[in-house]
């Protein structure tokens, strides 16, 4: 076994570009990627994902810019960086004429693990598949198979493991299933885990930190937490009855009175306060912490319904590219 | 070097589970040499009369013995196609594993699969043709050789095409003349002297040549010739193998 020369970063990607024919399909991509993340690539299709998973697991060669995964150069010292990595491809990739156990067994030896049959096993044990070791593939669902290459990207304890798209087209009970098992692995620690999604709610569900790229470019980066609350904090909206203009202070008496502004304003944590409505918009960071004093402070002007809103990485896509995540879902 | 021996044995191994299970492959590849000797062989072992002497029954069977093994060895091309097909070649293309372990476990694998073929029909054809085995070991680089050059054909047009049907057709396209002109059906020396030139350029002609050899003790072209000319072939092609899959694969 080579060892990497020592670094803080399983991935470290500069001014990464690559073109097939005319298709610019990475414009210059920086990634750093610390030892023992569960990263997450986030962006629409087309936006270079696989691509980036293809260069940094040694299948396509780098167009320009620098690449090194584990510590060594995937132009150069290709051999070096496979033996470091598990990979989950977004396409199929099994042998339907194998058995479930012919394909762990044929890893296992690949990466020349001791007590093979006993790993073999247990890692069929732990994907839910032992009473189905000695079927060809051929005859599996996409979540078993799933589940299967899953198994085998981790069967060797890789130091980075790629996942391409791990849940795409699995129905809610599988891909479940695959974040358990994903969350599992990463919690038992050692294992940096590179996966890219389309998916907002995977990124935000599993990954520590995410990387939002569009276009063959890097966005924005940052834990999901920490990117939604850049955006300025949740959004609640009120409803005050409209009859009860009691407070006073507003010229048209359909609208939220002043008071009622500066009410919500003198809250802790309010950023903003716009009229909405006969209501209120506030930003506010913590919305869920913050609910009560809002409300407690707006007492005095008939609070009838309460609407908090939390942004997600749809709203940090759509701040920072313009555009939004998935146009035909959100037109 | 050990290394890639033993991931060549690995690969060797993962093409074993997956073609044994394939019978109608095993049943197709031994019955057609048997009825071709069969129904063209009986029919015309009487009418024609070698220059070499020997029956045209043995000729045309050990001719088709060679057909077999060069079928045999396109076929470890079309595990390329398949492997490209099912995803499992990006499996087997960022694992540890050199390209030239993963041919050289192709290679094997068909090897193994051609000299059992051979076995058995050589066992079958015996009975009631003149083959059998006066010398064994040349039967056996000769099989050695066919495959080996036909693998690495194989491999050579599975990386460049894409689809199982293309690869038919133009595997096809490149064997059929090899097959033709390398003296399976008439020994070389009864063709027109501008077509046995194109013979003596075929590699499959030594190879068949020293297969006839082994098995029926009768030969056009010294032995030392073609068991030669097949071993350096052999080298050259598994290299050229190798060279063509790692600069095909990496786009």
């Amino acid at each position: 076994m080579d060892h990497a020369p020592p670094s803080q970063f399983a991935i470290e990607v500069a001014g990464l570009q690559k073109r097939y024919g005319e298709q610019v399909a990475l414009a210059g991509l920086d990634l750093r990627v610390e030892a023992g993340t569960f990263f997450g690539l986030l962006g629409p299709n087309g936006a270079g994902k696989t691509t980036t998973v293809s260069i940094l697991t040694t299948l396509a060669r780098p167009g320009a810019g620098s690449v090194r995964v584990s510590g060594f150069d995937v132009a150069w010292e290709r051999e070096k960086v496979r033996r470091t990595l598990g990979v989950v491809f977004q396409e199929p990739s099994l042998d339907r004429e194998l058995t479930a156990r012919e394909h762990l067994d044929l890893q296992a030896r690949f990466y020349r693990l001791p007590e093979r049959r006993r790993r073999v096993g247990e890692a069929l044990e732990r994907v839910g598949l032992a009473g189905e070791a000695d079927r060809p593939v051929r005859g599996f669902s996409g979540g078993m198979r799933r589940r299967l290459e899953i198994a085998r990207g981790v069967l060797h304890r890789p130091r980075i493991l790629f996942l391409d798209e791990p849940t795409l087209g699995l129905d809610v009970a599988s891909r479940a299933a695959v974040w358990d098992h994903l969350r599992t692995l990463h919690a038992a620690g050692g294992t940096t885990i590179f996966l890219t999604t389309h998916s907002m709610e995977e990124a935000e569900t599993l990954c520590g930190r995410v990387a939002i790229i569009d276009a063959g470019r890097r966005i924005v980066e940052g834990t999901p937490a920490r990117l939604v609350e850049d955006l300025g904090g949740d959004v609640v909206l009120l409803s005050l009855d409209p009859r009860d203009g009691s407070a006073g202070g507003s010229a048209d008496p359909g609208e939220a009175p002043d008071a009622a502004l500066a009410a919500a304003r003198s809250v802790e944590g309010v950023r903003d306060v716009s009229r909405h409505g006969s209501g209120l918009r506030v930003t506010v960071r913590e919305g869920t912490r913050r609910l009560p004093a809002l409300l407690d402070a707006l007492r005095p002007f008939c609070v009838v319904d309460v609407e908090l809103r939390r942004p997600d990485l749809e709203h940090v896509f759509l701040h920072h590219t313009g555009h939004p995540f998935e146009p035909e879902q959100l037109a | 070097m050990s290394q890639v021996w033993v991931d060549s044995w690995t690969v060797f191994l993962r093409e074993v589970m997956r073609y044994r299970r394939d019978r109608a492959y095993w049943v197709g590849q031994l019955a057609f040499p048997l009825v071709a000797v069969a129904f063209i062989g009986f029919g015309l072992n009487d009418v024609v009369r070698l220059p070499t002497g020997a029956d045209y029954l043995g000729h045309l069977a050990t001719g088709m013995l060679a057909l077999i093994v060069g079928s045999s060895g396109v076929g470890g091309g079309m595990t390329l196609i398949q492997d490209r097909e099912s995803g499992f070649l990006r499996v087997l293309l960022v694992a540890p594993v050199s390209r030239a372990a993963i041919v050289a476990g192709k290679v094997l694998a068909r090897v193994l699969a051609s000299l059992m073929l051979v076995g058995i029909l050589v066992g079958i054809l015996a009975v009631f043709t003149p083959v059998a085995a006066p010398h064994p070991l040349a039967a056996l680089v000769a099989v050695v050789g066919i495959t080996v050059v036909f693998v690495a054909l194989g491999i050579a047009l599975g990386t460049a095409l894409r689809s199982a049907e293309s690869y038919r057709l133009i595997a096809a396209f490149v064997t059929v003349p090899l097959y033709f002109l390398s003296g399976i059906f008439y020994p070389v020396s009864t063709l027109p002297a501008a077509t046995r030139l194109l013979s003596w350029a075929n590699p499959l002609t030594y190879g068949v040549d020293l297969l006839r050899y082994g098995l029926l003790g009768v030969n056009e072209v010294p032995v030392g010739l073609s068991v030669a000319l097949l071993v350096v072939l052999t080298g050259a092609c598994a290299a050229a193998a190798v060279a063509v899959l790692d600069r095909g694969t990496r786009d």
